[in-house]
């Protein structure tokens, strides 16, 4: 299989995030030829105002974002849901990108993936980024969907590890997925 | 009858200057029923990027407080957002993610109204219904039609006064503030 480079993106800052262990986690399951790195933070970002965009420019750390996306072959959203949707945060942070020339999500191969406590799982948030992804003009994978349910029982809390056999199995095979999707919507070289 | 004023507090999810939403906001005083008084939210413009870290640091940033007390000291709101993405803006959700910690959550019971604005033919629809959602979450009472969906904006506000001109629209928000007002009244128990 060609060399893929995948960008991993995490929706949320703190530190002890399960969303956070499952990106971390998804280099042990993905399939050989895919590197997987993660984004660099959006944690700095202003809240998007056009103001600041026409007064001063984009600000640094979102051309920063925006250049790990462009280079990337694939993006990887790891997502948990607040309020029954896209946290705020995380939002934000696509609402800046995409008002940059050269959107950096079109065109993109996308992936999501979301943790919660509860039993759906994160499936709204998902369903909102796939709304979002559809006016940017990512690829987005449909199957198989990866939605982490009642997580306080699939994680090792101490090292972070999935070590719910059926969720690394459904991770394993949507990083599969996703290398072949990668190859098939990518413009040919 | 001397009914007490309803006090709605009006959020506006666009930040920039020129906004017609905020415009649209700017608007509504003149547009309400006598028996409303509205005012603005404070800004939240300045509050960082929802972290559990942070809040469990330093508590809740100050302006998150300042727009939960803003919100809990309303009888009512009317959110007036653009569409960012076909949805929510992340720094209006960011702002709501922030409140919906706290204890004493401040949209729990709390009549809301939509309004949008947006240059195309969807008039910022799909933010609405995306707030919809969200505002199931944190238990707010949403008010139902008519809705407020401004669509090609920029042929509806005057150029450079901002002022909403178009009749059709005036006429619908007038409608859905009243409307609205009596929703309020009858699911707060208030008058």
């Amino acid at each position: 299989m060609a060399s893929l480079n995948v960008l991993t993106l995490c929706g949320s800052l703190r530190k002890g995030s399960y969303n956070a262990m499952l990106q971390r986690a998804l280099p042990g399951l993905a399939p050989g030829g895919m590197t997987l790195k993660p984004a660099p933070s959006f944690a700095e970002f202003p809240l998007y105002n056009a103001d600041i965009q026409n007064s001063t420019g984009f600000p640094a750390a979102v051309n920063t974002l925006a250049d790990a996306i462009r280079a990337a072959d694939g993006v990887i959203f790891c997502t948990p849901e607040y309020n029954f949707g896209i946290p705020g945060g995380l939002k934000n942070a696509i609402d800046w990108v995409s008002r940059l020339p050269n959107q950096p999500f079109a065109g993109k191969p996308v992936a999501l993936q979301s943790v919660s406590p509860g039993p759906l799982g994160g499936g709204r948030v998902q369903y909102d980024m796939r709304r979002a992804m559809v006016f940017l003009d990512a690829f987005t994978l449909n199957k198989p969907e990866i939605f982490v349910g009642g997580c306080a029982s699939k994680f090792d809390e101490k090292t972070g590890e999935v070590k719910d056999e059926a969720t690394r199995g459904f991770i394993k095979q949507q990083l599969a997925a996703f290398a072949t999707f990668i190859t098939q919507v990518a413009p040919k070289k | 009858m001397a009914e007490e004023p309803l006090d709605a507090l009006v959020i506006c999810g666009s930040l920039r200057k020129g906004s017609y939403n905020a415009a649209l906001a700017r608007m509504l005083p003149a547009l309400a029923p006598a028996g409303m008084k509205l005012r603005s939210a404070p800004s939240f413009a300045n509050l960082p990027i929802y972290d559990y870290d942070i809040q469990a640091a330093g508590g809740f940033p100050p302006e998150a407080n300042a727009w939960a007390d803003a919100i809990r000291g309303a009888d009512a709101l009317i959110i007036v957002t653009p569409e960012y993405n076909w949805s929510i803006p992340g720094g209006l959700k960011n702002a709501i993610d922030w409140v919906s910690r706290m204890k004493d959550q401040p949209f729990k019971d709390k009549p809301v109204a939509l309004q949008s604005a947006a240059g195309g033919i969807l008039g910022g629809s799909r933010a609405q219904y995306h707030l919809r959602q969200c505002l199931t979450s944190v238990d707010a009472i949403l008010f139902g039609r008519p809705e407020v969906i401004v669509t090609f904006a920029p042929q509806k506000f005057d150029e450079k006064t901002l002022e909403l001109k178009d009749p059709t629209a005036i006429d619908l928000i007038k409608q859905q503030l009243a409307a609205f007002e009596k929703f309020a009244r009858r699911v707060t128990g208030k008058g």
